[in-house]
Formats: C-alpha cells, structure tokens, sequence
C-alpha cells in the first residue's frame, strides 16, 4: 500500500467514525462507538504495517517517545486526581461515631458531569500530545530546510 | 554532536536523500544530524561510517 493510500484511509475512516459517533447518539447506544473505535485502530494499525514506502527511523521514534512520555507526564496528575475524586464518591467517606453526623448525605457525580470531565481529561490528552509532538518535531528539526 | 557529514557527502557526490535511502532513514534525519539538532544513535552512527568507509571519528567529533 503506498502512503498516499494510508492517508485517504485514514480520512475515510476518521469520516466514518464520526458518522458512527452520531448515529451512537441518535440511538443512544454508546456500545456502538466504543467498538467501531476499536475496530478503526485496530484497521489503521494493520493499514501502517501494510504501508511500502513509509519509513519511521529512529528519529521519528524518539520524536514519538519523547511526545508520550511528556504526555503521560502531565496527563497522568491529572488523571489521578479526577478518578481519586471518583472513587472518594463511590467509596464514600468513612463515618467515625464520635464524628458529628453529615449535614448532606454524600451525592454521586451526575453521569452528565462524568461525560464532560472525561471529555475535558480526553481533549487535554490529545492538546498536550500533539503539543509536545510539535515541539519535539521542531526540536528535532522535522520542518528544516536545506539548500538542496 | 559536530560531524563532518555535509563533507564527505560532497567528497562523494551524494545527496542528502541519496545517503537516506542509503542507510534506511528520512532525509530529515541526516539534515537533522548534519545541523546537530539530532545525535544519532551509535548504531546509525556506524552505518554512516561503514557507508563513507572510514572510522566513526572522523566523522563525528566531540
């Protein structure tokens, strides 16, 4: 498969997954998406080892290392700290006898809200890795130029 | 890493893709080693150098 190829793929799966991202909630099965999710990667990682003239030295790799490892860096605290949060809700604090009553009963995280912290903490994982992905490109000079 | 590749590119009348595909790498890489943005690893260190036939530090100075 040429590069070329891979790359219209890619779009017309992007384009497909989105479609199947609105059906999702049309029908309201979230099932729906998290599969074809899967399944797209799993085409799109096939697809790249299929490519003929793609080459990934080592360079691009250390480009890639270094982007996640960053990545993970920031997106783990922040990660942590939300599912910490979570299980505290879940769990619910413990309630000693000499402790005074709670003035409210503990609430649970509305699902809604879960949706949209997962979709914040989604978004800065893919903003903070394709920042530190620029940045280390530029770093290791993916965009010079040279008389030839 | 100071190297001499842009030299002995020249001493042998080749182009920056021609010594990519070469040594299995992007263009992008020998331009990145030939400005010092990048430190190659030694193992392409040594392609490079078995490439040229010379010794590894007569391209790469410290």
């Amino acid at each position: 498969m040429q590069r070329n190829t891979f790359y219209i793929l890619i779009g017309c799966i992007a384009l497909a997954l989105l479609a199947i991202f609105w059906y999702s909630i049309e029908i309201h099965l979230p099932l729906l998406i998290i599969i074809a999710f899967i399944v797209a990667i799993m085409v799109i990682y096939l697809a790249r080892s299929r490519v003929t003239n793609l080459i990934e030295d080592e360079r691009d790799q250390k480009i890639t290392e270094q982007a996640t490892i960053r990545t993970m860096q920031v997106f783990w605290v922040a990660f942590c700290a939300f599912s910490i949060g979570a299980a505290m809700e879940i769990l619910h604090i413990p309630e000693f006898p000499r402790m005074a009553p709670p003035i409210r009963p503990p609430v649970l995280l509305p699902p809604r809200l879960m949706g949209y912290i997962q979709l914040g903490l989604l978004c800065l994982m893919i903003f903070l890795y394709v920042g530190f992905r620029i940045y280390y490109a530029r770093k290791y000079g993916e965009w010079d130029t040279d008389e030839e | 890493m100071k190297n001499k590749i842009k030299i002995f590119r020249a001493m042998h009348n080749l182009t920056q893709e021609q010594l990519a595909q070469a040594i299995g790498v992007n263009r992008q890489t020998i331009l990145a080693i030939e400005k010092e943005k990048y430190v190659p690893s030694l193992d392409l260190a040594f392609k490079i150098a078995r490439h040229f036939d010379v010794n590894i530090e007569e391209i790469f100075i410290r």
